[in-house]
């Protein structure tokens, strides 16, 4: 029973030949990539405290301290948390480590050492792409190109370095885009000034199985999977020029189009639409299968710095440095806007549960925002007291979070 | 007896050669059973590509499900391995680490007092040993600031600097340090104390360059446009004057060498100062290295710009990445000196980005052993 209930549908989705891009986010459900399930960064039917962490460290079942530093999030498959961590001497020991649901007891750890370039700016590390997994095994991708893929025992499957193939691909500021699987495909986003591409590997083996060229320009977004209208899963990827989707499978390019996307925070879809932050935050229409989506409507308002936009119900939220703004997802309107206090810079993309946003600051602190119909209201301030800049992740009742340099469960007590 | 073991052994033998076959004809490759030692050689020297990957990929789960396979094996295997190949090993040790690493604590010593097994192997060791015994990782560190892997050596003189030493103390642990970031910090502690480095001496940078530009790099057209100065350099005949580009007052003048010295303690050649801030344009920098013998050795450039490096001719680094970021060590490419006059020549390529952090033009190389420590040319 190493997969436990709530795996269940993740084997059975695996057993169809279905992606974690399809999984719906539920009370129980796995949290198995950046943003969750469908990149969604929402789990509706959690019920989180509110009000944890601080001097009484109230609410926090457990922190565990990790080696070296992260700023990437932790993923969700069964009863084991993971998340990646880099150390050492220019960060150079790469770890990817299970924590135990139940107790933040260690499970497992692998390890290896970073084969691309280890330059990264200081707020920043090598462990920057949050992994993947598709309920076999898990997928751990470094700022290194360095990636390595476990089963849920830690020994590893394969190990590629991306670097060692392609020796130009990286910048010295740090590479972040987190890596997805998509019928039984592997998908990293390495773009550049160098040797900048998008590739697919074979879950199996590591082979690669497409690569495309990609703008040389640094970006930092991460690719994210959508379902057409016919069923057909195809592979959304934005960067400072260009707006595309391919094939998982072939890497082929379904569609193209010419628009200038931001390369720090990444699209999403919902409601048969793509949101991109794009001029704003632009919004295309997905529902007809295999035509280039048309545009429904763009909002300078709706701009995002860093954080990855996300929809509850009929809004879609963006935040603008210190400023929440939520608008109406059929039409753009700007509902309202909230100014976030005490959020100096903020990097983590935020997740939803019940009606609250929780957002993480660089300094450790969280702000909860209960999401209104006319306003958003900040209901409570945390501190971790430890800097957060990846996304934290939901599992039924429980939110984790990692932090720089340690891994904590945040849930009722 | 001989014969129950010999059955037990040919059974065992079955069993390796039935997973080695049913692993193969689920991956679609054929594969002949080999004995965990032949497995492990595979892995040695792995290189980074789709068919190495697929036969490290069989060889891995048959080594994962295999029962003779030792830690101290997978570790000593290490040592000559391809750095991909190394990644495939530690993963195995990290998995047989797991399940019988607590009980080999013996034989992990051993193996990390070896100082010629692979740096890399004995780091992962080391910190096996000393996660729940600080005593043991002060006693050990205590002798590894000389040690020849570099991240344990990295580490003790971190330890030890942290230690507050004083400066006897302090300038032998600067002789021993390698790592850039660690030599400026200990430089850094010692003109506290009152004690000044020559940090230029320390690193080995090259201050003494002759400059000439600025050429056209409108719109980051030409980082491999070979303008005739690069031509000139190369074929060992250079002229006093080329044709410039077109600078900010519309006139095209004659482009000449000048003479420049780095005046910082980190070697920087500031180009932007001398070229007015200048965009859109390329400067190339050339120097010479007088070494006392012929020897392999590394260039270590730092550079915010795209740039290219030749030595004695021969194109030995380019980098089209531009302001991204600047540093010690930060591009570096192992060489071989020869007797005497080394030419060197940089290529430093500015592009037009308006943004207040992207106005830097500069760079710093200087000439190292494989380890990081300065070669200075005859008579420095």
């Amino acid at each position: 029973m190493r997969f436990k209930l709530r795996n269940t549908f993740a084997r059975c989705a695996l057993a169809f030949g279905f992606a974690p891009a399809v999984f719906t986010s539920s009370l129980q459900a796995d949290w198995p990539q950046f943003r969750g399930p469908n990149a969604g960064s929402v789990s509706l039917d959690s019920k989180l405290p509110t009000k944890f962490g601080g001097e009484s460290n109230a609410n926090v079942a457990w922190q565990t301290k990790l080696p070296g530093r992260s700023v990437g999030g932790a993923i969700v498959i069964g009863d084991q948390v993971i998340t990646t961590s880099s150390s050492g001497m220019d960060q150079r020991r790469l770890h990817l480590i299970s924590v135990n649901d139940k107790d933040g007891s260690i499970r497992w750890q692998q390890e290896f050492v970073a084969r691309g370039r280890t330059n990264c700016h200081p707020t920043s590390a090598i462990a920057a792409p949050t992994p993947v997994s598709d309920g076999k095994y898990v997928y751990a991708f470094y700022s290194s190109n360095d990636l390595a893929c476990v089963d849920l025992d830690g020994n590893l499957v394969w190990y590629r370095s991306l670097s060692t193939d392609f020796p130009k691909a990286g910048n010295d500021v740090g590479m972040s885009s987190s890596p997805i699987v998509v019928d039984g495909v592997c998908i990293v986003q390495v773009e550049c000034q160098g040797d900048s591409f998008a590739a697919g590997l074979s879950c199996q083996d590591g082979r690669i199985l497409w690569r495309t060229d990609r703008p040389k320009q640094s970006n930092w977004a991460s690719p994210v999977a959508i379902k057409l209208p016919g069923g057909e899963q195809v592979v959304v990827m934005q960067s400072s020029q260009d707006l595309l989707a391919v094939s998982p499978k072939t890497g082929k390019t379904v569609w193209t189009m010419d628009v200038k996307c931001s390369s720090i925070p990444s699209a999403m879809a919902a409601e048969s639409r793509l949101f991109v932050p794009a001029a704003g935050l632009t919004v295309f229409d997905l529902s007809s299968a295999g035509a280039v989506p048309s545009k429904l409507w763009d909002n300078n308002k709706l701009a995002a710095n860093a954080c990855s936009p996300l929809v509850v119900g009929k809004r879609v939220y963006t935040i603008s440095r210190t400023v929440l703004a939520s608008a109406d997802l059929f039409s753009g309107e700007l509902k309202w806007q909230a100014r976030l206090p005490d959020a100096k810079s903020i990097w983590s993309s935020p997740v939803v549960a019940g009606n609250n946003l929780y957002i993480f600051t660089e300094d450790g602190k969280c702000l909860v925002v209960n999401l209104g119909d006319e306003k958003g209201e900040v209901v409570e301030t945390n501190d971790l007291g430890e800097s957060v800049l990846g996304s934290p992740a939901i599992s039924g009742n429980a939110l984790y979070v990692r932090g720089v340099s340690s891994l904590w469960k945040i849930a009722e007590k | 007896m001989f014969a129950v073991q010999s059955i037990h052994s040919s059974i065992a033998k079955l069993k390796q050669t039935a997973l080695a076959l049913s692993i193969g004809l689920g991956m679609g490759v054929t594969l002949q059973a080999e004995s965990s030692p032949e497995l492990i050689k595979q892995l040695q020297s792995l290189k980074s590509n789709d068919a190495s990957n697929q036969i490290a990929t069989d060889t891995i789960k048959q080594l994962n499900a295999a029962n003779d396979v030792t830690l101290i094996q997978s570790l000593t295997a290490m040592k000559g391995a391809t750095p991909v190949g190394r990644n495939w090993l530690m993963g195995l040790a990290n998995s047989l680490y797991r399940k019988s690493g607590k009980s080999q604590t013996a034989e992990l010593n051993k193996f990390l007092s070896d100082a010629t097994q692979d740096g890399e192997a004995r780091y992962t060791v080391f910190k096996w040993l000393t996660a729940s015994n600080a005593e043991l990782r002060k006693t050990l560190l205590d002798g590894m600031k000389q040690d020849p892997s570099p991240e344990l050596r990295y580490l003790a003189i971190s330890e030890a600097v942290q230690a507050k030493p004083d400066t006897k103390e302090l300038l032998s642990l600067l002789d021993s340090a390698r790592h850039a970031e660690q030599v400026v910090s200990i430089i850094g502690v010692l003109k506290e104390k009152g004690t000044v480095v020559d940090q230029v001496k320390q690193f080995g940078f090259l201050t003494e360059w002759k400059l000439i530009g600025p050429f056209d790099n409108v719109g980051t057209v030409n980082f491999d446009k070979v303008f005739p100065v690069e031509a000139d350099w190369i074929n060992g005949k250079v002229k006093d004057e080329y044709e410039s580009k077109l600078v900010a007052d519309g006139k095209n003048v004659n482009a000449k060498w000048i003479n420049e010295s780095a005046k910082s303690e980190d070697g920087t050649i500031d180009i932007a100062a001398l070229y007015s801030n200048e965009k859109g344009c390329i400067v190339y920098a050339a120097t010479e290295f007088d070494s006392e013998k012929e020897q392999d050795a590394e260039l270590r450039l730092g550079c915010i710009n795209g740039n290219k490096t030749w030595l004695n001719g021969k194109l030995v680094m380019s980098n089209e990445v531009y302001h991204t970021d600047m540093k010690i060590d930060q591009y570096t490419e192992p060489v071989r000196l020869k007797a005497g006059k080394n030419q060197i020549l940089v290529k430093i390529s500015q592009n037009e980005q308006k943004e207040q952090w992207a106005q830097r033009f500069a760079f710093q190389l200087r000439v190292s052993d494989s380890t990081g420590k300065a070669i200075l040319a005859k008579g420095k």
